[in-house]
């Protein structure tokens, strides 16, 4: 259990963020966030308990939020969108989860840990779903009615205008440079350092690969420079 | 200089205020842009008013037959006013209908417009026959039976939403209307005496039933006629296979998410400034305050002027409020034009 000190640290953490004014303003205790939550259906889980908890500097039960509670949302923004005061307890919740990662958080890890190869994939290609890997049998959650469109789907997926993007081949088919850049963007926003906090396993694997395109892009500019 | 004053809007702001310049023997000119008198009480059928209980059409009738029989006030009726020219003491002003008048001072009441619940549409009114808006509901109360519009069935549940466009930032509605929780409690009380198997919800964020309305209507509502309370802004209005409303919300004392069938939807319409306030404030050469109601003057020793000096403002132009105060804020604007067309005349001689 951690102590006083140590919640009121991440309260403050989580108060100082840049994002924190804009999204909370007060609240009327209407509860329209959670009556419109789709987590709070399924979940012990409530917008409106996040931000009354945060209004209120609640330190030990936004502390204890932060083990199960946050990782419930589903980001879907809802709570944002109709909240009277034009709070985002869906913005509360994301400041609260990068915090919960910074401080390497149990809870995070064990939400994280399922998705190692996703994030391999996101990190390495920046990205990690092309259109054509949305197929209707892998997603139960679409219900019946997704047959009716089935078969047009070849034909809505041209409509998506980045023609690299259709296929798994062409998806993850990332061109030197642009990979290299986008390291460099992961490295200084700090999302490599929030890998390392949650896995470094996986961190390692990355920065192995990371390494190696670099290398590689280094070598291209010589190349450039020789002919 | 004249020290005729011209009232503008026959509702009960305006109504008192032309009575009140009368009854000191001043001539009085009342412009209604619609063409009866009584402003929203009268057009939008309200039943039985707060505090007192007497239907509508007898109370503001009252001020009506007073202003009409009264020879010192000249009405034009489905007329607006298209120019007001000159100072305090001499505002020379053009009708819609050609008439052209001089007048010393202006009283502006000029009122509001009543929110249009197609911009909440999560709410379903216009989606849903079921779903109603106060003032249909008193217009409902006003014919002595409560049925479902849909089938003609008597409703076992009815809710009333509060708080429908006000206190509402997603629409640009900050402030609270004030009168919206006693007309909710009233409406309880007046559906439940017409229809006794009918049970009647509000949902609600706060309950302001301010100052003598607390026992009389909140308290009253609860004890003698049974109304529940429940703590809840309402997410969203949809209906369920069977033809039944279904109303989604968080119950916040208990904490958890609701869905809960129901007969009638009523939306609590708050005040919104009148739609025409742009052009009020252009043709009167008055300010808007932040909201889109007209902007008061100093107050303190200005009591009810507006930007410009001569024309006075008061009543739910101002920002939401309940008759009993209009007619106050009537009487009031009348004191003010008169004291100050008199000390006027004074100054001259």
């Amino acid at each position: 259990m951690a102590t006083y000190a140590e919640m009121r640290e991440i309260y403050d953490e989580i108060r100082g963020d840049f994002r924190y004014d804009h999204e909370l303003n007060g609240c009327l205790n209407c509860g329209v966030c959670t009556a419109t939550c789709p987590s709070a259906q399924f979940y012990d889980y409530s917008p409106r308990e996040i931000v009354q908890l945060l209004w209120t500097e609640n330190v030990e039960q936004i502390y204890d939020a932060m083990q199960e509670k946050i990782w419930a949302c589903a980001q879907c923004m809802t709570c944002a969108a109709r909240c009277p005061f034009k709070n985002s307890p869906g913005g509360l919740v994301m400041i609260m989860r990068e915090v919960a990662i910074k401080h390497g958080m149990q809870s995070a890890k064990d939400v994280l840990r399922p998705f190692g190869r996703v994030m391999l994939k996101l990190i390495t290609t920046g990205n990690q779903l092309s259109p054509d890997m949305i197929q209707p049998d892998h997603f139960p959650d679409w219900g019946p009615n997704i047959q009716k469109v089935e078969g047009d789907l070849k034909t809505l997926r041209k409509a998506i205008p980045v023609r690299t993007l259709q296929t798994v081949e062409t998806a993850w088919e990332v061109s030197l440079k642009t990979s290299v850049e986008m390291y460099t963007i992961w490295e200084m926003t700090g999302v490599l350092a929030a890998l390392e906090a949650m896995d470094e396993n996986l961190f390692d694997v990355i920065e192995d690969f990371i390494d190696e395109k670099r290398e590689e892009y280094d070598d291209w500019l010589e190349e450039q420079e020789d002919d | 200089m004249s020290d005729t004053v011209l009232v503008v809007g026959a509702g009960p702001t305006g109504l008192s205020a032309a009575a009140g310049v009368a009854s000191v023997g001043k001539k009085v000119i009342l412009v209604e842009k619609e063409n009866v008198l009584g402003g929203a009480p009268i057009l939008s059928g309200y039943a039985k008013l707060v505090p007192s209980g007497e239907w509508a059409k007898d109370a503001i009738g009252r001020m009506v037959k007073r202003v009409e029989g009264d020879s010192n006030i000249t009405i034009h009726k489905g007329t607006k006013v298209t120019k007001v020219d000159g100072d305090a003491g001499n505002f020379n002003v053009t009708l819609s209908n050609g008439t052209t008048v001089n007048v010393g001072a202006v009283i502006l009441g000029t009122g509001f417009t009543h929110f249009d619940s197609i911009n909440k549409p999560e709410w379903g009114f216009g989606t849903f026959e079921d779903v109603l808006t106060t003032t249909q509901m008193e217009q409902m109360v006003a014919t002595g039976k409560i049925t479902c519009p849909s089938d003609g069935r008597v409703p076992e549940r009815v809710a009333i939403l509060l708080c429908v466009g006000s206190r509402d930032r997603q629409i640009g509605r900050e402030w609270c209307s004030k009168i919206c929780c006693t007309v909710s409690t009233n409406l309880a009380m007046e559906i439940k005496e017409l229809s006794p198997t009918t049970d009647v919800f509000i949902y609600y964020m706060d309950i302001r039933t301010f100052g003598l309305y607390e026992d009389k209507f909140y308290w009253k509502s609860q004890e003698e006629f049974k109304t529940k309370f429940v703590k809840a802004r309402i997410a969203e209005v949809t209906k369920s296979p069977d033809g039944r409303l279904l109303v989604k919300g968080e119950d916040t004392l208990v904490k958890r998410p609701i869905i809960i069938p129901m007969d009638i939807v009523v939306h609590a319409v708050g005040m919104d400034p009148n739609e025409d306030n742009p052009e009020i404030s252009k043709t009167f050469g008055v300010g808007l305050e932040k909201h889109g109601f007209l902007e008061r003057g100093e107050h303190y020793t200005s009591t009810f002027s507006s930007t410009r000096r001569g024309v006075y403002v008061g009543g739910s132009a101002l920002g939401p409020d309940d008759i009993d105060t209009c007619i106050s804020h009537g009487l009031a604007m009348a004191m003010r034009a008169v004291g100050d067309l008199n000390a006027m005349v004074q100054k001259a001689a």
